[in-house]
Order: C-alpha cells, then structure tokens, then sequence
C-alpha cells in the first residue's frame, strides 16, 4: 500500500509531503497508527510542525517521536523525502 | 540563559549543553553564538525598556536548543523554550540566523506568562503578530534604527535568495512573491481581506501566521506615523497591552484595537499626537 506523510504548521505555514510504498497488513495499519496517535491533550505548540499520515482516503494525525524502532527507518526516508507543495 | 545542541537529533531531553551564561565559555557553533546574542538582546530588550525580568517576570531561565533534527526548516516556542533548526540548505538556512525570530520565539513565552491569547482563529493571530511585533523591534533596537531606517522585513535572512523574507510589517504580502517553492507571501495587509481558514494545523489554525499581517500592519503604521524608535512610544502602548488584564484569551482584533487607544490615552493623553497615529494605523488596517 502507498502511505503519504504530510507536514504542516511552522514559521510561515509551508505543507510539505512524501510518499512511499509500504508492505503492513491492514492489521499492522490499524496498529502502528494507535500507537502513533499524537496525545489529545498536547498544546498547541507555538509556531510548530505537525505531521499526518495519509493511506487511500484517510488521513490520521501521528506524533513522529512515538514511532517504534521498527519503523523509523520508514520515518526517516519519509521525512528526508518531503517536498514542498506549492500554495495555490 | 543555557544554550544546546540537539546535534540533528530530535531529543531535547538527550541534547548536550552548549553554552552557560554562568560560566560565559567560548564556543565555535554560530548558531549557538547567534542565539546566545538574540537571546541577550530580547532580554535586555524586555528588562531595560519595560523592567520586565525574562519570560516570565520572574527571572525564568532561558533555554534555547539549535541544531534540531536533520535539516528542520523551522523555529518555535514548545511552553518551555526554543527550538531551532538548521534550515533546508534549499529554501531556508538556519533559522537561528535572524534576530527578529528569536525576539519572536521569546516574546511567544512572554505571552504564555501574560494573556495567553488562544492560538487559533483572531486570537491566534493577535498572538503571532505580538510576537511579530516584538520581534521586528528586538532586532530595530539592536540595529539602532528608528521606523524609517527599518526595512520592517521578519526573516530576512534566512530565507535563501535576496529577494525573499518571511513576512513584512510594512507591506503584508510581499515579503516573496513569485518564489519557486512557496508561490507568494498569503499575508493580508488590512480587514477586508481577512482569510477564514481551518482551524486545523494544515488552515494553519485559522490562519494565526496570515491574518496577524493585518494587526502588523496597524503596528507599522502607527509606528511610523509616531517617528523615531518604534519601541520608545508604539512599542511602550503595544506592551501595556501585552499585560493589560484587559486582554482576554479570546480576545479579537476590535478589542486590541480598543486597547491600544485607551493604553495610548493613559500614558499621553487623549487628545495626542500618539492615540491619533494609534486610531490611524487601526483605520488604514480596516479594523
């Protein structure tokens, strides 16, 4: 499946994205998104960047710093890879 | 003030200590040097003109990381110090770079400690341009120069290219225009031309970096209108804002506005020079 991880937030509001393709079983999905979920109580945090996780049509808020060993090289490679989306 | 190195990684807590004002050290990482002497102007900024002992007006230490993350093209306030990064190398460099981003990061802090104001929608871009505003003064006061000399730009330093700022104060919406990455500046310059965005993180909460271009944009005018240094009068109403009780967490453009006339007419009168160029720079932002 194709997993597309989108920032946004900062300085001035720049949305930045990358994608690739992953091999999770919808089990391991639902799972890795659960444990990645950003607390709901965090505040805002002034000037920050946010990241979402995007797969098919749904978009999931993630904290990036709860991304299990497992998977961080993924993160990385994703991160590394984002590129600005111009404003329209 | 103590000042890490995050080393391009993202744990604060595991960060290395860089600099300590108590012991003064020399160090060789310019961004280090360049927040150690934008801290230092921020405060001697809000301790000598306003009194006003660090973030907190309780002598709160200030803590500043740099370094964070590999090539993390951007700076902020996390409720307990800033953070910065290195910048892109393409579209940003450094962000420590610039003392307008500091001031602005510290003053974030400030208001934390002062009215709070949410940060979303009006109230979240009352709170960027706060600290916009503080900024851009930080650094004029540094620079020594007065409402004309300033060129009024934020970020005109680490946004790679001659051309380019991050935002402008005096011209909302031309700090870049045309750039190949990030298209135009989307900042408004007056009320009519307020954007309703989201208030998610990708409407940029409502537009608290966009629409705060029009309460600079009061800011400049007044500023101007009064003459020579922006933070000696414009500067001491903005303030006696920033800690009026007055200011409500929620509180909107109309009601700064409001404040901004009343704080003017307690310190020179109501009939002054000083409220009438406050009232003209709210009329020429249409709020």
């Amino acid at each position: 499946m194709k997993v597309k991880l989108i920032r946004t937030g900062g300085f001035i509001p720049v949305t930045k994205a990358a994608e690739t393709e992953v091999n999770l079983t919808d089990t391991e999905l639902v799972r890795l998104l659960e444990v990645i979920h950003p607390d709901p109580k965090a505040h805002r945090i002034k000037d920050g960047n946010y990241y979402e996780l995007t797969v098919g049509n749904n978009s999931t808020p993630v904290d990036l710093d709860k991304v299990p060993d497992k998977y961080r090289a993924l993160f990385s490679k994703l991160k590394s890879d984002m590129r600005i989306i111009k404003r329209d | 003030m103590k000042v890490y190195d995050c080393k391009q990684k993202t744990d604060l807590a595991g960060a290395t200590l860089l600099w300590d004002s108590k012991n003064n050290q020399k160090i060789t990482s310019l961004a280090g040097k360049n927040v150690i002497k934008g801290g230092k102007a921020s405060w001697d900024f809000y301790w000598q003109l306003f009194g006003r002992n660090s973030i907190d007006n309780k002598g709160l230490l200030i803590k500043q990381y740099v370094h964070f993350d590999k090539g993390m093209d951007n700076a902020y306030w996390d409720g307990r110090r800033m953070v910065y990064g290195d910048g892109d190398g393409t579209v940003f460099t450094s962000f420590t770079i610039d003392i307008d981003i500091i001031g602005h990061e510290l003053t974030h802090g400030v208001m934390e400690n002062e009215a709070n104001l949410d940060y979303e929608n009006q109230a979240g871009a009352l709170n960027e341009s706060f600290s916009d505003i503080f900024g851009i003064m930080i650094k004029q006061r540094f620079n020594n120069q007065d409402v004309k000399k300033s060129n009024w730009l934020i970020g005109e330093r680490v946004m790679i290219g001659p051309k380019y700022a991050l935002r402008s104060l005096k011209a909302p919406g031309t700090a870049y225009l045309n750039h190949p990455e990030l298209g135009n500046d989307p900042q408004p310059a007056t009320m009519d031309k307020y954007q309703n965005l989201p208030n998610t993180s990708a409407g940029d909460w409502g537009g608290v970096h966009i629409n705060s271009g029009i309460t600079n944009f009061a800011f400049y005018v007044a500023a101007y209108n009064m003459g020579g240094y922006a933070w000696d009068k414009t500067g001491r109403i903005w303030y006696a804002v920033l800690t009026d009780v007055k200011l409500t967490q929620n509180a909107k453009f109309a009601d700064v506005k409001n404040l901004t006339i009343v704080n003017a007419e307690k310190i020179y009168g109501i009939n002054s020079p000083e409220v009438k160029a406050v009232k003209q720079g709210w009329a020429e932002a249409k709020v």
